[in-house]
């Protein structure tokens, strides 16, 4: 079914210097083997084009994948130009995005 | 057991904190972290000014308040509120209160080192704190350590864990974490804030035992809420690769384990490993000087509309240094003013402090001569300097820092 991430996927995003974070977790250990399996760094550059070089880590004990966002905030908060200089709603911009979930997680 | 409080996730958290805390129910240590990435910068321009500043402000307006009766208490208070000049806040702490014992730790100042920045701070770590605390410090102020730092430093001394306690260190270094940002734990900035009272966060405390493992909750009748859910959101926050470095201890966050408890959430199983031969050093450098300004383009031809204003401001000054973004926040046939408008930023970033200035007198002086409906959305302003973060990495040995009890 055509749902926003975020009906079953927590976020929270954040800058460290010229790098965003998002992490993304679930509730369920089924919507946990979902998301990692669905939300790829591919899948993650495809919902936020913004995004250039991207790194995945897998949290399956918090159920929970991280991505570092590279370069994305330029030389840092102070001197970004970016719209969110501190990335702090990229993760609430992802749970936005309309995505396939499987009607058994909903 | 110790109980370990926070009243500060960053400079400017919600003042009357401190009061709430000791307040609201017992603690051994309150802490508060004041400094991020961007703070250093500005308490580095407070210091510009004047040589005596460089601490975080509203600590010592809440140490005016609330010193006494954390003493009363038996309380003690650890915070990074120091800054840029930690020893001219403990003595300003000393004045408040000739009886307080107060310790700070300094010698994470590298501008030697780093003579081109602003800013050059090492991110210290747990041990000047433990330190302070076993010389029988009550408040201890810090510069730059690390968030985490704030936590384990009192648990560490509390407990009388050895340097290579890691699993205990790693432990007590996510209690810090999760602490850090205050109310992002409580269920302040949560994801699913619509199924909690987000109204007004308690803020949050962690009960550590020896082994480092802990227990997150809050005070009995504050609002926002501890759950598994509030903590992993709060775990996941600024962080990079599984492996957390610190300059105590690497903590593996791929090791940690939640568990709902009636009071919060118990945290346990986190492992621990030796640090890096390196210790980080936030450096802050004058990048240039910052002006900003949004024209507010509604109605019909929002693109052509961009495009004129675009022209004439680059006539007028130049497009070097300039950034654009239109936003497409309007609405066609739109039954409100706002909902019919979009909104046309534009950023520049220069070397020179006088083209920045002119940068809004250009903008300005097309107030008349430009599209139709022309209107922006904040007077012009001089502009301001701005700061470049960058981190470095410097051996361990490079780093001397020093607890001192005043």
């Amino acid at each position: 079914m055509r749902k926003p991430l975020g009906t079953i996927v927590g976020a929270r995003s954040g800058d460290k210097g010229g790098d965003a974070n998002i992490g993304v977790w679930t509730r369920t250990p089924e919507a946990y083997e979902w998301l990692d399996s669905f939300l790829t760094t591919e899948k993650l550059k495809e919902l936020l084009p913004e995004a250039g070089q991207v790194t995945r880590y897998e949290l399956p004990n918090l159920k929970a994948l991280n991505f570092v966002l590279h370069g994305l905030l330029g030389e840092g908060v102070a001197s970004s130009t970016r719209f969110d200089p501190q990335a702090k709603a990229l993760g609430e911009w992802l749970r936005s995005r309309e995505v396939e979930i499987p009607e058994a997680l909903l | 057991m110790i109980r370990i409080g926070n009243a500060s996730g960053f400079y400017g958290d919600r003042l009357s904190a401190v009061r709430e805390q000791l307040e609201g129910g017992h603690l051994d240590v309150l802490t508060g972290d004041y400094l991020a990435e961007l703070t250093m910068l500005i308490l580095g321009r407070d210091r510009m000014k004047d040589s005596a500043l460089g601490y975080a402000k509203t600590f010592l307006r809440q140490m005016e308040d609330c010193l006494g009766l954390a003493l009363d208490k038996g309380v003690k208070i650890v915070v990074n509120a120091g800054g840029l000049n930690p020893e001219g806040l403990a003595r300003k702490l000393g004045e408040l209160n000739p009886g307080a014992k107060v310790g700070y730790v300094t010698g994470d100042d590298l501008k030697a080192r780093f003579p081109e920045a602003l800013t050059a701070n090492a991110y210290l770590g747990a041990w000047e704190i433990a330190e302070c605390l076993n010389q029988g410090a009550q408040v201890v102020v810090t510069g730059r350590v690390t968030d985490a730092s704030l936590v384990v430093g009192p648990a560490a001394a509390h407990f009388g864990w050895a340097r290579d306690d890691w699993d205990k260190l790693a432990g007590a270094t996510v209690a810090g974490h999760v602490l850090e940002c205050g109310t992002q734990a409580s269920g302040g900035n949560y994801s699913f804030f619509t199924e909690i009272d987000a109204t007004r966060p308690g803020f949050p405390i962690a009960e550590i035992d020896e082994d480092g493992s802990c227990l997150i909750t809050k005070h009995d009748g504050t609002g926002g809420a501890v759950t598994t859910d509030t903590v992993t959101a709060q775990l996941l926050y600024e962080i990079g690769a599984p492996e957390y470095l610190g300059p105590d201890v690497t903590t593996h966050f791929d090791t940690i384990k939640l568990d709902a408890h009636e009071r919060g959430v118990r945290i346990s199983g986190t492992k621990g490993s030796p640090p890096p031969d390196t210790v980080k050093v936030c450096l802050n450098t004058l990048g240039g000087f910052k002006n900003a300004t949004t024209f507010v383009l509604t109605g019909l031809d929002v693109e052509a509309k961009a495009r004129l204003v675009k022209r004439q401001l680059h006539e007028a000054i130049g497009d070097e240094g300039l950034t654009w973004t239109l936003a497409r926040t309007d609405h066609q046939d739109a039954d409100t003013e706002e909902r019919a408008s979009a909104l046309l930023h534009v950023t520049i970033k220069t070397a020179d402090p006088k083209r920045a200035k002119g940068f809004s007198r250009a903008a300005i002086e097309l107030a008349l001569a430009s599209y139709p409906g022309f209107h922006v959305t904040a007077p012009p302003s001089d502009g301001t300097p701005f700061g470049v973060y960058k981190a470095a990495y410097v051996n361990r040995d490079e780093v001397s820092a020093k607890a001192v009890l005043l």
